[in-house]
């Protein structure tokens, strides 16, 4: 990624907010949005704590615009599909919700249009306190931003976070969670594993979950990564090769069958009080912290994950919100508006306080919000130290990560050993990145 | 001449069902057949090309696909002999005279297996088959049997529930054989021996015989495009322990979005259905 002509077109965007604002003295979002009262906004939600909070907040957007936002849920496995063929069909969407291993795919097919293309065609709606300094700027990078352009604004951004049970540890002699992953499995791992309780779960099954929270997660801590500078495979080096065995020695602590654990049933173990930590995404917090669903409520706590040999490089992940190619002119101007209005630092607090995990800096300066939402300061450190390339984020990505959870999982399950497994990913990963035209020069290497 | 339709009136009786057909049926297959030639990628629309055989060359020399249709003709070749054994022990217990309401009660909850919806039997599995809170686990005396998450009980669950759906089809369809046998054949028959495996071998098969052909390539072809359940269920996994032929199809044509080379897999899988339909025809059907 070209940092330079990222921070150049950030700078741009926030020239542009600015030109705005002193063209438009007094700007407010009815007035902005006169013009384009009863356009109807379709878009993709997620069946995440992130949507239901902003669909708690639409009704008041709605009031004060007259635009309807016409909201599609799908569970997460099906979004990309469900996207890729709207757009390729010239559907209805006119936002498009984009995963961060996703935005390559979109940008590179124009089915979303920059920022700046947005703003410099509809500069009323360009709210002059978008302030886009105030996003995390490795959240606006990975989440938002592809080849130096911003396309889309951050909006259910997560990091991955330790989960740990205290009464669990307290029990067990510890008065806090492992600072390495070393730690984890050689100290904490025997001293917890007992009784039909575990220790720790990583949620290994065959999709996304496999990929991104499970492989990529125990690669990057001990100094590996998916691909070198020249782009091959970079799985079979020592660094990478020690997070994989690492991953298959620490499995005597996890539940049996973890490669069919999926978010669902890590975070149920954790919350029922069968498994003592857990590596989730922050958005899981409300489902832990709500007695509803959760029997440790009063025993959760947060922290950073723990480091590896190379630092902490923490599970990344996240959506941004982006405005549709497709779209006539109305719902370009209206899918905006709806975009800046939701992670609008106005609205970060109260979206924060519904349930979902704002990207705005701002948002979490209040120290009142981080004692009622304990994961914030460990998110905030862990969006500190985050790779955007956790997962490289080119268009190739679903072809590759089908790959990877393929023999990823096999790896775990013992079919192959982690050098046989890297091997396959690696040659076919590298056969797609051939066929793609990374290796002629026909395209730059941006992950 | 008389007696004999107008070739208007054939046209008109037999037309629309033949535009409906070419519409829903032959027309997506000869655009399958287009994209099978090409390089289609979803994701990749602005680099269609024309590439001849390449993707069908690409589908026979990968060797994951044919491990997964390896996969799929084991699990044909381990849950049709039970559907087939379990069929028959039904059909004949139903066949035998008596007991009227009950075996009408009987064939009426045969229907509820085929009845119910291939995705619910999935997710149905995932519950009942959960190592600590699933039935299954409960009923084997608390056994703490890992289904899931194990490549050789994934496996076998699959089996378990492809034989609970479609054994009743197989009976039913038995059944429906063995009343095709005059009675008095029968009678003859069970006055001259009362083995009942010489009846059945003798006298009933070859009544049965276009029913279980029927059968083979029904059940061949479902098995072929089992995708619903083994989705909802384990998604292919673990690893690649439940990756049947039309889970991987889906997975590149709708995961990876690579259309041409799915199309072509999905046109050699045709290819090999209509060849085993032959083969089953010719090996086994005999007018009664």
């Amino acid at each position: 990624m070209n940092l330079k002509r990222l921070l150049c077109s950030a700078a741009l965007s926030g020239f542009m907010a600015t030109s705005a604002m002193a063209a438009s003295h007094s700007w407010d979002l009815a007035t902005a949005a006169k013009p384009y009262v009863g356009t109807t906004v379709d878009v993709v939600f997620l069946l995440r704590p992130g949507y239901d909070a902003i669909e708690a907040m639409l009704p008041e957007f709605e009031q004060e615009t007259g635009i309807k936002v016409n909201v599609i849920k799908h569970p997460y496995e099906n979004a990309l599909g469900e996207q890729v063929r709207d757009f390729v069909a010239g559907g209805d969407l006119d936002v498009a919700l984009i995963d961060l291993v996703w935005i390559g795919n979109f940008a590179e097919n124009d089915w979303v249009m920059p920022l700046a293309d947005v703003q410099a065609k509809f500069p009323d709606v360009v709210d002059p306190e978008l302030d886009m300094d105030d996003f995390f700027p490795l959240v606006l990078n990975a989440f938002g931003g592809w080849n130096g352009t911003i396309y889309g604004l951050p909006v259910d951004n997560y990091s991955g976070l330790m989960f740990y049970n205290r009464c669990m540890l307290e029990e067990a002699g510890f008065d806090g969670p492992p600072k390495t992953w070393e730690e984890l499995k050689d100290v904490y791992g025997p001293a917890l594993t007992k009784d039909g309780k575990y220790a720790y779960a990583l949620q290994s099954k065959r999709n996304e979950t496999q990929s991104a929270d499970s492989f990529a997660r125990m690669i990057w801590p001990f100094g590996g990564s998916f691909l070198n500078a020249e782009f091959k495979s970079n799985l079979n080096s020592p660094e990478s090769q020690a997070g994989l065995k690492f991953r298959q020695d620490l499995m005597q602590y996890m539940p049996d069958g973890i490669v069919a654990y999926d978010h669902a049933e890590v975070v149920n173990g954790f919350a029922q009080g069968d498994i003592a930590m857990i590596t989730e995404w922050s958005a899981f917090y409300s489902s832990v912290m709500s007695p509803d669903t959760s029997k440790v409520a009063d025993c959760v706590e947060i922290a950073p994950e723990p480091m590896g040999p190379a630092g902490r490089k923490p599970a990344l992940g996240g959506f941004s919100m982006a405005v549709a190619s497709q779209a006539d002119e109305a719902e370009q101007a209206a899918a905006y508006l709806f975009i800046q209005w939701a992670t609008s630092k106005a609205n970060a607090v109260e979206y924060v306080e519904r349930g979902g995990v704002s990207a705005r800096q701002s948002a979490y300066a209040d120290p009142k919000l981080a004692e009622t939402f304990k994961y914030i300061p460990a998110l905030v450190e862990s969006w500190q130290e985050g790779v955007p390339e956790f997962r490289p984020r080119f268009a190739e990505w679903p072809e590759i990560t089908e790959v990877v959870q393929e023999w990823g999982t096999k790896m775990m399950l013992g079919e192959v050993t982690t050098e046989e497994g890297a091997q396959e990913i690696g040659t076919r990963m590298e056969s797609i990145l051939a066929a793609a035209g990374y290796y002629s020069g026909d395209k730059p290497l941006a992950q | 001449m008389r007696g004999q339709a107008s070739t208007k009136t054939i046209f008109a009786f037999l037309g629309p069902a033949v535009l409906g057909l070419a519409l829903v049926g032959i027309a997506p297959l000869l655009y399958a057949a287009w994209t099978s030639l090409h390089f289609f990628n979803l994701t990749k629309l602005k680099r269609v090309e024309f590439i001849g055989l390449e993707n069908y060359w690409s589908v026979l020399t990968d060797e994951v696909f044919w491990q997964a249709m390896g996969r799929t003709f084991f699990l044909l070749c381990t849950a049709l002999p039970l559907q087939l054994a379990f069929g028959l022990g039904i059909a004949l217990v139903l066949h035998k005279p008596g007991l009227t309401i009950l075996k009408t009660l009987a064939r009426l909850s045969l229907v509820l297996p085929m009845a119910t919806t291939y995705a619910v039997v999935g997710l149905l599995g995932q519950v009942m088959f959960n190592q600590k809170f699933g039935v299954m686990n409960q009923l084997l005396g608390g056994a703490n049997i890992n289904w899931i998450g194990d490549s050789t009980n994934a496996f076998a669950m699959i089996i378990f529930w492809d034989v609970w759906q479609w054994t009743p089809f197989v009976a039913l369809v038995l059944l429906a054989g063995l009343t095709m046998v005059p009675g008095e054949v029968e009678e003859a028959a069970r006055l001259e021996t009362k083995s009942w495996w010489t009846i059945l071998r003798y006298v009933q098969l070859p009544f049965l015989l276009p029913g279980l052909v029927a059968v083979l390539i029904l059940r061949t072809a479902d098995t072929l495009k089992l995708f619903d359940m083994v989705f909802t269920l384990t998604r292919g996994g673990p690893g690649a322990a439940t990756e049947f032929i039309s889970v991987m199809i889906q997975r590149v044509g709708f995961r990876a979005f690579d259309q041409g080379l799915a199309s072509a897999q999905a046109i050699i899988l045709l290819i090999i259905t209509i060849v085993l339909a032959r083969i089953y025809i010719r090996s086994f059907y005999k007018e009664v």
